[in-house]
């Protein structure tokens, strides 16, 4: 039993698809009906130009933009017949278990699929060049992209004069989630001259031990909870109480995507305040 | 709560005739019909059947038959397979409890569902084939419990025990997994109604008819079993190999159903007594009107979750629906049953 799962667990790894896919007939002349299923992949198609082509967004998109659009569910379980409804001739997704099935399906009934995964800032420089090149704007993909690859080389030059800082990156309180390494925040963290000491845990959002949060001393707390829930006692505790607690600035930490650079800079200007221009 | 256990008392309305039971099936297929229609030509894509009809490779073509029939079809199965081995396990284990899920099937499936999830096994459709695995060896275990005591109660209480220990497993699972793979687990344990391929369902429809025909043939001896098993050995019934081959069918029938859709909760516990008040407790009748009617109840069910994705900009999970739609009619029907006016 436990060897039959070993085997099926090193073939799913096997298969792992990597950054990029195509899935269903190629996508054929001007792309004008592009339906994406994550606000991620709105965010990289408006900052392409594109935003006039996207005829669906998934339930979770907020931005002005796209606010009267058609919602085609969410990430895990977007609703085939609503996306096949908008008969799209490009469907933008990120892979997952949840949903492989339902893109699979789009695929089959013939609308072109990209799956792009954004767990990384090297996933979601790829998927700018990527979707730029589908939507026939190579340029302005490769711009994209070529300005987050600079922002970050220009935030790791400046960091290197600066004494790196102890961050805790916290995404909600009740239970205590941060992040940990293998994600784009954790990344975006190590430009900015930060070390993340939460680096030990086990995935890119962990549930993580209140001691060892404790014990590993953080010299700056960066709240990104949606819901002040638990945070005042999370914040009496000794270890905590002395650390310099600060707001994350804005959304474009949280959201893998064409505002990451922006992020990075306001994450590098709130570490280290004394850091010239 | 004595409903299964008054088999003798059967008033003269409710007792087994041919002519009766055509009319009940009968009656009960057309129901199933109508559902399996209306989730044909209800949804959120706007198909225009005759268009679909006669070019089955236009855009409504491709709509009606990639995903409108198999989902019904897939919907029809589940609910039969649950509904009719909801009835079955609770004449044999002579509880009005007893659910499909009771067995250990449920705490199997959804282990191996999870375990699949939590190691991101993507290929081979490692959630569903897991789950089967996992519910299969689950009946194992709590059918050789079962032997080892020969009383229905030893099945019981060990597939509630060991349901009760997959549960803990699976939030310790849960616990280290990062929130967007806890969100799959939760849908998957939910039950809800995808998309499977043809060949997927064909062998799927085979594994319900064989076990559903197994169930059907062993009802008048399950009739007979709810006498108790000293009166049934008496009159002749194998006990031992009865209740096996019972334990055995509806389980893989439960295992088959959890494996294409998760775990659809409700079905079994309301549809076998609903149709129980109505028609008496016969097998030989309930187990096909089970079947007939989980079917038409899952298939409507799943054509609400449809019309609730306006509302929602999401399809909530059919096993969602289930609930709230059969607990409150449950409930009334129970009620106005046991104070006949």
């Amino acid at each position: 039993m436990i060897a039959a799962l070993l085997s099926l667990a090193l073939l799913g790894a096997g298969a792992d698809p990597g950054p990029l896919r195509m899935l269903g007939p190629a996508p054929r002349g001007e792309l004008r009906r592009v339906v994406t299923l994550a606000p991620s992949l709105t965010e990289v198609v408006l900052a392409l130009g594109a935003g006039d082509r996207l005829v669906g967004v998934s339930r979770f998109d907020e931005r002005p933009e796209v606010a009267r659009l058609p919602r085609v569910g969410g990430y895990v379980d977007p609703s085939v017949e609503a996306v096949m409804a908008l008969h799209p001739d490009l469907v933008l997704a990120q892979p997952g278990p949840g949903n492989r099935r339902a893109v699979e399906t789009m695929a089959e009934l013939g609308a072109p699929v990209l799956l792009l995964s954004l767990g990384t800032v090297e996933d979601v420089i790829a998927a700018e060049r990527a979707t730029g090149k589908v939507l026939g704007r190579p340029a302005q993909g490769e711009a994209l992209a070529r300005e987050l690859e600079a922002t970050r080389a220009r935030i790791r030059q400046r960091a290197r004069a600066e004494r790196p800082v102890r961050v805790l990156l916290v995404y909600g309180f009740e239970p205590l989630v941060v992040a940990g390494p293998g994600g784009f925040a954790d990344e975006l963290l190590t430009d900015a001259g930060a070390v993340n000491v939460a680096r030990d845990a086990a995935s890119p959002y962990p549930v993580y031990s209140v001691e060892r949060a404790l014990r590993s001393r953080p010299e700056v707390i960066l709240d990104a909870a949606d819901t002040p829930a638990g945070r005042d006692r999370i914040r009496a505790l000794p270890g905590l109480a002395e650390a310099r607690w600060a707001q994350v600035p804005g959304q474009a930490l949280l959201h893998p995507g064409p505002a990451l650079g922006r992020g990075l800079e306001q994450l590098f200007s709130l570490l280290h305040p004394g850091a010239g221009r | 709560m004595t409903t299964v256990a008054r088999p003798l008392r059967v008033p003269l309305a409710v007792r087994f005739t041919p002519a009766r039971a055509s009319l009940v099936l009968g009656g009960l297929l057309a129901l199933a019909i109508v559902a399996l229609g209306a989730s044909v030509l209800l949804g959120e894509y706007p198909v225009h059947l005759l268009r679909a009809l006669a070019e089955p490779a236009s855009a409504d073509g491709r709509v009606l038959f990639g995903l409108r029939i198999p989902r019904a079809v897939l919907g029809a199965l589940v609910g039969a397979s649950l509904a009719a081995s909801g009835s079955a396990l609770q004449a044999l284990l002579r509880n009005p409890l007893a659910d499909p899920f009771v067995l250990g099937v449920s705490g199997g499936a959804a282990l191996g569902a999870t375990l699949a999830l939590a190691l991101g096994l993507q290929a081979l459709a490692g959630p569903s084939l897991l789950a089967f695995v996992g519910a299969v060896a689950a009946m194992t275990l709590v059918l050789a419990a079962g032997r080892a005591r020969s009383s229905p109660y030893a099945a019981l209480l060990t597939g509630v025990v060991f349901n009760a220990f997959a549960a803990a497993v699976i939030t310790c699972i849960k616990t280290l997994l990062t929130p967007d793979r806890l969100g799959e687990v939760l849908t998957w344990l939910a039950g809800s109604l995808g998309y499977e391929r043809p060949r997927t369902l064909l062998v799927g429809g085979g594994l319900q008819l064989l076990a559903l025909g197994v169930l059907w043939a062993e009802s008048a001896r399950l009739n007979l079993l709810s006498l108790g098993d000293d009166e049934a050995a008496s009159l002749g019934v194998p006990v031992r190999r009865t209740r096996a081959l019972v334990l055995l069918a509806a389980s893989l029938s439960v295992a088959g159903a959890v494996a294409l859709a998760g775990l659809v909760g409700f079905v079994g516990l309301i549809v076998p007594h609903l149709l129980r008040l109505w028609l008496g407790p016969d097998q030989r009748l309930l187990i096909p009107a089970s079947a007939l009617g989980g079917a038409a109840f899952l298939v409507l069910a799943d054509v609400a979750t449809r019309m609730l994705f306006p509302l929602f900009h999401a399809e909530p999970p059919v096993g969602v629906v289930t609930a709230v739609l059969g607990g409150p009619l449950f409930v009334w029907l129970l009620n106005r049953g046991e104070h006949p006016a």
